[in-house]
């Protein structure tokens, strides 16, 4: 997952420079750079076609998202077993803590799949005006027309968290933890000290 | 893989426990709320003969 991630943004990239490209009215030519931890391949280099499966589909979505007009627009859902918190609603950008990484939602995102971590998710809804939200897991998809749904177990603003009840909780599990005897016991007890230690930390 | 998943755990009991554990964190006047939703209950009404018997009363389950 990370490596997909890794080249789906260098895959944004390309597609970013080749709209600036086209702008400018230089349809025939195209700057592409392509670089990797270990090694830069190309610098602006002019050629002739650039073949990947993801790119060639970011292309295709972005074209699509162009010609609708929705290039700087993201409906944008968070729901979760207790609240539903954005319908549809058009953000600026949305913060998400995954296991494949923590990463932020732009519009014109790349179409992703991935799954909530225990953490704060942060949605910047209009300029200045942000809200965090703990979700303790659940789903992130992104889709091809730029919405976004997150659906979570459970989620609550951070607001609404307790920062002495959170260090509570932190040292039961990390009790239950120690005193775990099974494998599966301590599976779960550890579970519940990771997301003890994210409310801390979020809390405070 | 994860170590939870290696202990035979799956996401759904992964994201049950985390639920759990931020529900114990909230607020006490949104914790009372907030838990009440970890209870479910199941009514059983046994049928003879196309007639409902008896109905028992609501037993409680985690």
């Amino acid at each position: 997952m990370a490596s997909l991630m890794k080249s789906s943004r260098m895959a944004a990239r390309l597609v970013t420079s080749a709209t600036r490209v086209a702008r400018r009215g230089y349809a025939d030519q195209m700057d592409f750079t392509l670089a990797s931890g270990n090694k830069v391949f190309y610098t602006n280099q002019n050629v002739k076609q650039v073949s990947s499966r993801m790119a060639a589909r970011l292309v295709t979505s972005a074209t699509r998202l162009a010609r609708r007009g929705y290039a700087d627009q993201m409906d944008f859902t968070l729901a979760s077993g207790n609240k539903v918190f954005y319908t549809n609603q058009n953000v600026k950008q949305v913060d998400v803590p995954s296991f494949s990484g923590a990463f932020g939602i732009l519009p014109n995102h790349v179409p992703t799949l991935a799954i909530l971590k225990p953490g704060v998710i942060t949605v910047y809804e209009t300029e200045g005006v942000s809200q965090k939200i703990f979700v303790s897991s659940g789903t992130i998809t992104v889709n091809d027309d730029s919405s976004v749904q997150i659906i979570a177990e459970e989620a609550h603003p951070v607001d609404s968290l307790d920062a002495s009840a959170a260090r509570d909780v932190l040292s039961k599990a990390q009790s239950e933890l120690s005193s775990a005897s099974s494998e599966t016991a301590k599976a779960e007890a550890q579970i519940a000290v990771e997301v003890a230690e994210a409310l801390v930390a979020a809390a405070s | 893989m994860t170590y939870w998943r290696a202990a035979g755990l799956n996401y759904i009991q992964y994201s049950n426990i985390a639920a759990r554990t931020l529900r114990r964190a909230l607020k006490t006047e949104f914790r009372a709320d907030a838990e009440k939703r970890e209870e479910s209950f199941i009514r059983i009404t046994p049928w003879k003969d196309g007639k409902p018997i008896k109905t028992s009363s609501p037993s409680s389950s985690a």
